[in-house]
């Protein structure tokens, strides 16, 4: 094992691997408050990547409740309850992460679902975390019941685990997006990676014996086009691009502004050590605020606060940013917010895309000389 | 995967030699035993190099060209996307090898402009949803239909030469028994014509004359039914197109289709042009209940709504049932975003739904209970005075008087002798056979001389002067503020006739107001409705602190109960008295389907006179409407109208005829998804003598057909259209798609023109051929042109740049007076007035019908069968203006509770009274209201129909079926409140079956019926669910029900699927269906001669039916049902479904899951 430095649990941990980062790091941020589980997303990818046969149950991209949803079957209450008490301390995770956890022998800790816990996706949907009794008729932030809806790709892990258990070397990162592939010659169908990938993101095909999983639509990213499941995000909550280190931050690019600069936009489960690449802002109604601290680490009620902040109105950049997600299928490089616009610009710093943050009201003359026309809303 | 896969040099070895083979470090590795047992095959590959760092290099990178090839598509191109919601998207299609393998949203949405410069934003984009992306799977579904069908028993009839009853004239039944249970054959397109034509013309001669009329009532009808035919067979020909704003060409055709029927009339029964009657077309948004029945009541326009996008101007958002993210997808963000701009939403719904988990306030409410929860807030905002007394004055009849001694308004002419009404610059008054302009050269209102004659002047008491005090009906808002009239709202005063009599007066408000204050306290309504008491002050008084930024958002769920007109009266009465109507953050808005066909002009396509057809596309066409409408919530009914006792409720105005034939369109809910399908299916689709269907999918309307007409979908459409919608600004076209039809199949316009080339035939007549004379010779954008030019919200466009610009996936702005449309814009903000007899918002309903149902004010009553109280009754204490006709009056026994009799009682219970009350069926165990509301992953009423939808289909869904009873790869389920389930015996993921009220349910007469209530009663999974209030049942309506021949496959087909072996139809049940539980309901005030209300199109006001406005509109939502374990969950047939037994289900959950809901898993404290 080498020693890594994980920035995300503040400290260096044991990877098989030494470090080394991509030239560029794919990633994005989701923001909880704005997505709808409507399942575009997981549907948009289904049709691309995973129409096959031995492919049938896999979701790349799937759309979860929590607590109650996940898929497949309870992967994250398991690795939890494997990894033993987990604690911060301040920014510091002081546990240990699933590849210190390890028995010997392993690279990882993990475990390989059954059949049966695949079945399902989408079980648990729209299930609040406790009963609804007639003392809950009435609920006000932060609700005292609740649940909330995670959206999850695979996070193209700095440290992933899928590609340090691979036993055949078949699984690699792309120095220049730092996407996470499985080598689709070279594997052989051993599912170390199915095992140690604590999300679960990689899949084996029963049919062909081979793992396959999220490839971020690289064929897509290498052109500027967003991902199928970001592009077609209509309920607004991905930021795709690419992610710098704390040291390197672009306050100018969108991700490195939500994760970084704001620090509004969390990873899943830091404390597992992998580094993953897809942020979270948290759900700001979510009572149970442990709850949150475990799925997202401990910047979880200071980034519900930014985000708080606003919605109160102080803060037009983090609204400006906000608005700009997905409101082009190109890949936003860097943005601005002036004149109550938001502008997304390409790497070239070419606009993309402008959008005002509130979008105008327009009123029609009522008659219309040219058409020889009135116009009316109640036709 | 690799084409170049196969040429490589390949070895293979068993498992064992490869475990042998690699590193002993890697050897004990659990990999082992992952290892399949067969053969491997290996291709050979360049060992990689030891100390290879994957995270920096990686030597074999070629392969990744596989998924570039993949993912690359070989052409695109934009169609319209265009399910049964209010969206609409075009969609981006790529495809390859001549495939359609994936969609793409066509982010051209923020390049939309109008004529005046204005263009959306790219926050418009993306425009998609899970139905769009998995629409590719439906398209080349083994459901598709693939040619012309007819079934195998009408055939054997039509063939026969439609043998026929001597005495009744009704057709053999030896050929009609075989409905939904026997074989379709194919047709070819020219046979499936003839077939139609002959068969109207026949069922037309059948039912002609007095002769005709006289086999009608021998088969049994109403004799007003068999009345109102007026003698011509024809009437009885029937269309439906369902949702006609999304393809007025297509859908729209069908009400042409019913028109054209006069020519059909003129030849059998040699009639002249002016006697001439054409066949009947059957409402849509009204028959969806998605007509929010009350906006008329209050506005006298059909709905008032406002596109959604309209959200970020508000502060308060408060949704009714309206689960905005969940059926509202593309148009989601909107809200979120308005909270990113301050915005509070509040979600008021039986429970915690997807909206709630992104609301400030979630309040739960038992469902069909919204009147009186309105009724609560009204009661805080009028006691504690926060109401905006100038909106009141200025835009409501609440300051209006109404005389005490028969309850009726005052008018001018009662009190003032000689009064004229005034001479309205508003309006322009009409002659009877004077004909309005087309609406886009309709400058005023349009009022028949004659209704305005009667409604003369209403009174108001003015404090200045002490008197009485005439208003007309455009002295509204800033009108009526010029007038320096000081109207009082409270009081009661005298005022003396004009023939000298005194009679006592008091203002609308003062009635409402006693109303509220005496029956509706906060106390009680909580009690009725399950709200906390803190939930109805604090959100009486957030309403009242945002005026004119609160937006009211109706659902489809308050609107699915018998209550639902109420419900519209008391919410309208909230917004009124807190200024919140008319304003871009602060109206009142009902979302439920797609229906404002009124944005396209369609009289010169539907109307257009058949006796004298245009056939220079340059010239105005001449329209003369033979069609009649109805709604098809008689046929639903069975075929009868509402006559309870010694009364009939059904207005003339309403009269169905009897229904022989039935065309639909795009009209799967005509039978797919109606309510009480299962009793329409047994008991009166015998009495119908053609079912013809134009479907591209095999619906459950299909199921039963006598003749299925295959048509595009919409991936494939060649023909030009139009499409609009009631939730966001744009006007779109149906780009021509580039992709060969991969089935015999036709456009459904060139189904209607095909009738008629065939009719011709029949008949000799040529005009059945010219009346279809563009769609032949492929210029259907004359008939849109002419619909453009004659459009207020279309005139200055021309189709050709519509098209030009869809194509590349960019639609227009509808030429709105605002965007985003605010209905009552210029009612609120130019003071103009509103389409009712006042000019105002009414509040008071003085019609006879009104005050005879005692809801002349607006009152709570309880559902009609949804409700744990007993249902119907009207919640009030002694009201001097409350005086309705009870059940003696129309010869029914008091006691009587029957579910016929209960639509038409009008018995007053105290709060007290009320809340001891209970619903009949709860001493025989019943124990669940059961709702069936609108869900995310499915497609209105195209249902579950694709697989991706129905694995991610609540919790049930699994790809590879490992419970073989499972219907499909997912299936429908009722979610039940955990600790309700287990009181009930019920383990999570059981199946239970679940009937509602047995006198009617599934269908009349199912005691004697053992084999058909096998098919129809409902086997139903149980999903525990936390969020649901106690004593509520949910389960989505979008499912697929059980058909004699999904049975069939269930039993017999090896696979265990819910498939009919014959037409591949997939039912999302094994057994009935959520529609097994719910029966067809008439609501008496939604059925009068009398409530004045605007005409669908245009701005011309009549009275009485209006298709789509002021008729009936079920109540789908209300059902009392019984809920009994059938079998237990477990995926091999025995013990505890999976995911409960291993504890990570509600109530099941194991000690790791304990830690998890509690984030324990993480060490240390707050």
């Amino acid at each position: 094992m080498a020693k890594v430095n994980n920035w995300q649990i503040g400290r260096e941990m044991d990877y098989p691997f030494e470090e080394s980062r991509p030239q560029k790091q794919a990633g994005a941020v989701f923001d909880t408050n704005k997505c709808i589980a409507c399942q575009t997303c997981t549907m948009a990818c289904k049709t691309t990547w995973t129409s096959g046969k031995g492919q049938e149950y896999m979701f790349w991209n799937n759309v979860e409740t929590k607590p109650w949803g996940s898929y497949p079957l309870a992967y994250d209450i398991k690795v939890l309850d494997m990894l033993g008490p987990q604690s911060w301390q301040g920014n510091q995770y002081t546990g240990k992460t699933i590849f210190e956890a390890t028995l010997s022998g392993e690279r990882a800790m993990g475990f390989i679902p059954t059949d049966l816990e695949y079945a399902y996706p989408n079980r648990g949907e729209d299930e609040i975390d406790s009963l609804m009794t007639e003392d809950r008729y009435y609920l006000r932030m932060p609700h005292d019941a609740w649940f909330f809806y995670l959206a999850r790709v695979c996070n193209h892990c700095t440290y992933p685990g899928c590609l340090g258990s691979c036993p055949r070397t078949a699984i690699y990162k792309r120095p220049e997006d730092g996407i996470v592939l499985v080598d689709q010659e070279r594997c052989r169908g051993y599912r170390e990676c199915v095992k140690n990938c604590p999300y679960k993101k990689v899949f084996y095909n029963h049919v062909t014996r081979i793992s396959e999983k999220c490839v971020f639509c690289y064929p897509a990213v290498e052109k500027g086009i967003q991902p199928r499941c970001m592009r077609t995000c209509i309920g607004k909550i991905r930021s795709f691009g690419f992610i710098s280190t704390p040291d390197k931050v672009d306050p100018d690019n969108p991700v490195d502004f939500l994760v970084h600069v704001r620090k509004v936009a969390l990873p899943l489960m830091p404390q597992l050590g992998l580094e993953p690449n897809v942020y979270y802002i948290p759900p700001i109604h979510v009572g149970n605020k442990r709850f949150l601290r475990m799925m997202f680490g401990p910047g979880t009620e200071e980034a519900v606060k930014t985000y708080i902040n606003a919605m109160e109105g102080n803060d037009p950049e983090l609204l400006g940013v906000l608005m700009l997600s997905v409101s082009t299928d190109h890949i936003i490089r860097k943005f601005k917010v002036q004149d109550g616009n938001a502008i997304g610009f390409d790497a070239e710093g070419a606009e993309l895309v402008r959008v005002p943050l509130k979008e105008p009201t327009i009123v029609r003359p009522f008659f219309d000389e040219n058409a020889k026309a009135y116009r009316y809303n109640v036709t | 995967m690799d084409p170049d896969a196969g040429k490589r040099p390949r070895f293979s070895l068993s498992r064992r030699d490869f475990l042998a083979a690699i590193p002993p470090t890697l050897a004990g590795m659990a990999a082992g035993i992952y290892l399949p047992e067969d053969v491997l095959r290996f291709t050979h590959l360049k060992p990689i190099e030891p100390g290879t760092n994957p995270l920096r290099d990686y030597p074999n990178r070629e392969w990744e060209k596989v998924y570039r090839d993949l993912y690359t598509p070989d052409s695109q191109f934009h169609y319209l996307c265009a399910p049964n919601d209010t969206h609409g998207c075009l969609l981006k299609a790529n495809v390859k090898n001549g495939v359609v393998v994936y969609a793409d949203p066509s982010f051209g949405y923020g390049k939309a402009t109008d004529m005046y410069g204005n263009t959306a934003s790219a926050r418009w984009d993306p425009r998609i949803c899970i139905s769009g992306i998995s629409y590719v799977r439906r398209f080349y579904s083994d459901r598709r239909v693939k040619a012309p069908m007819i079934r195998k028993g009408f055939k054997g009839w039509v063939d026969a030469g439609f043998p026929r009853d001597e005495e009744t004239g009704l057709p053999e039944r030896k050929y009609f028994e075989g409905r939904g249970k026997e074989e379709f054959e194919k047709l070819d397109w020219d046979e499936a014509f003839d077939v139609a034509a002959r068969v109207v013309a026949n069922i037309a001669e059948t039912y002609s004359g007095e002769e005709g009329q006289a086999r009608l009532e021998k088969q049994g009808y109403d004799p007003a039914m068999v009345e109102s035919t007026e003698g011509a067979g024809t009437r009885t020909i029937k269309a439906r197109g369902g949702m006609p704003l999304h393809g007025p060409i297509r859908i729209a055709g069908a009400y042409r289709f019913t028109n054209m029927m006069a020519l059909l009339d003129a030849h059998v029964r040699g009639v002249d042009p002016e006697e001439a009657k054409g066949g009947r077309h059957l409402d849509s948004y009204s028959w969806h209940t998605d007509l929010p029945p009350g906006h008329p009541m209050v506005t006298g326009q059909q709905t008032c709504d406002f596109d959604l996008y309209t959200a970020e101007n508000a502060n308060l958002i408060t949704l009714w049932g309206k689960n905005w993210i969940a059926t509202k997808m593309p148009d989601g963000h909107w809200m979120t975003e308005a909270k990113l701009h301050g915005a509070k939403v509040v979600t008021i719904a039986p429970e915690y739904q997807s909206a709630s988990s992104k609301a400030d306030e979630v309040i739960i409410i038992r469902p069909g209970h919204d009147a009186a929860f309105s009724m609560g807030l009204a009661h805080v905002i009028i006691k504690e005075n926060l109401y905006d007394e100038a909106f009141v004055k200025n835009f409501t009849d609440l300051p209006l008087l109404v005389r005490m001694d028969n309850l009726k308004m005052l008018r001018a002419r009662e009190v003032i002798p000689g009064y004229q009404a005034a001479v309205l610059a508003s309006a322009k008054l009409m002659t009877k056979d004077e004909k309005p302009p087309a609406p886009a050269e309709q400058a005023v209102q349009y009022i028949p001389a004659e209704i305005r004659e009667e409604w003369n002047d209403f009174m108001v008491w003015d404090a200045k002067s002490g008197g009485s005090k005439a208003i007309s009906r455009e002295q509204v808002g800033t009108f009526f503020e010029e007038t320096g009239i000081d109207a009082t709202l409270e009081g009661e005063f005298e005022v003396t006739l004009v023939g000298g009599e005194k009679v006592k007066v008091r203002p609308n408000f003062d009635l409402v107001k006693q109303y509220i204050l005496d029956s509706c306290d906060p106390e009680t309504i909580s009690k009725d409705t399950g709200a906390p008491v803190e939930a109805i002050e604090n959100l009486a008084r957030m309403i009242a602190e945002n005026k004119t930024k609160t937006l009211f958002v109706e659902g489809m769920g308050p609107n699915h109960f018998f209550n639902n007109d109420i419900k519209d009266r008391t919410i309208f009465l909230v917004a009124a008295l807190t200024n919140n109507i008319g304003h871009f953050g602060g109206t009142v808005g009902s979302y439920a389907g797609n229906y404002r066909l009124a944005y396209f002009a369609v009289a010169p396509w539907i109307k257009e006179d058949p006796f004298g057809i245009e056939l220079d596309p340059a010239k105005p066409v001449k329209q003369h409407g033979y069609t009649w409408a109805e709604s098809a919530h008689y046929y639903n009914y069975d075929d009868r109208p509402l006559r309870v006792g010694n009364k009939l409720f059904t207005g003339q105005t309403h009269m169905p005829s009897p229904t022989k034939t039935l065309f639909w369109a795009n009209s799967n809910s005509l039978l797919g998804n109606i309510k009480w399908a299962h009793n329409v299916i047994v008991n009166t689709l015998p009495k119908i003598e053609l079912l013809a269907v134009n479907e591209y999918f095999w619906s459950g309307s299909c199921e039963y057909a006598d003749l299925v007409f295959a048509v595009d979908s919409w991936i494939e459409r060649k023909s030009p259209d139009l499409f609009a919608a009631v939730t966001n600004p744009f006007l779109q076209s149906w780009p021509k798609s580039p992709l060969p039809r991969i089935y015999d199949t036709k456009d459904d316009v060139e189904v209607w023109a095909g009738i008629g080339l065939a009719l011709e035939k029949v008949t000799g007549d040529k005009r059945f051929r010219d009346y279809w004379h563009f769609v032949h010779e492929g210029q259907v954008e004359t008939y849109i042109d002419r619909i453009f030019k004659a459009g207020n919200n279309t005139r200055g466009y021309t189709f050709q740049d519509l098209d030009a610009s869809c194509k590349e996936g960019t639609p227009l702005y509808l030429a709105s007076r605002t965007s985003p449309k605010i209905m009552g814009w210029e009612q609120t903000n130019e003071s103009k007035p509103w389409y009712t007899k006042s000019g105002r918002l009414e509040f008071y309903r003085e019609e006879d019908e009104f005050i005879e149902y005692g809801e002349n004010l607006p009152v709570v009553r309880e559902p009609v069968d949804g409700t744990h109280h007993e249902p119907n009754v009207i919640l009030a204490r002694p009201h001097p203006a409350i005086q309705p006709k009870g059940p003696e009056e129309y010869g029914l026994a008091r006691d009587d509770l029957s579910t016929e009799v209960r639509q038409v009682r009008n018995v007053i219970k105290s709060p007290e009274e009320l809340i001891e009350s209970q619903h009949p069926l709860i001493p025989k165990g019943f124990t669940h209201v059961l709702i069936t509301p609108k869900y995310r992953h499915a497609c209105h009423s195209t249902a579950g129909s694709s697989d991706l939808d129905v694995a991610f289909w609540g919790p049930f869904g699994d790809f590879y079926r490992h419970d073989k009873r499972k219907p499909w790869v997912g299936e429908g389920y009722i979610d039940l409140n955990p600790e309700d389930a287990r009181d009930l015996g019920i383990a999570d993921g059981d199946y239970v079956w679940c009937d509602g009220d047995p006198s009617d349910r599934p269908f009349v007469g199912h005691e004697d019926k053992p084999e058909d209530y096998k098919v129809h009663r409902w086997l139903v999974r149980a999903r525990y669910h936390p969020s649901i209030m106690r004593g509520i049942g949910r389960a989505w309506f979008h499912f697929y029900m059980a058909t004699y021949g999904s049975v069939e496959g269930h039993e017999t087909r090896p696979d265990g699927l819910a498939k009919n072996p014959r037409t591949n139809y997939q039912a999302g049940y094994r057994y009935g269906s959520h529609q097994s539980i719910t029966r067809a309901w008439l609501r008496p005030t939604l059925m009068t001669d009398s409530l004045v209300r605007k005409d669908t199109s245009g701005q011309v006001i009549g009275r009485g039916f209006e298709a789509d406005v002021h008729c009936p509109v079920g109540a789908p939502k209300e059902s009392f049902v019984k809920i009994e374990r059938a079998e237990p969950g477990g995926e091999d047939g025995t013990g505890q479904w999976d995911p409960a037994a291993k504890g990570f289900r509600p109530t099941y959950d194991n000690m790791s899951v304990k830690l998890y809901l509690a984030g324990e898993f993480i060490e240390g404290t707050e």
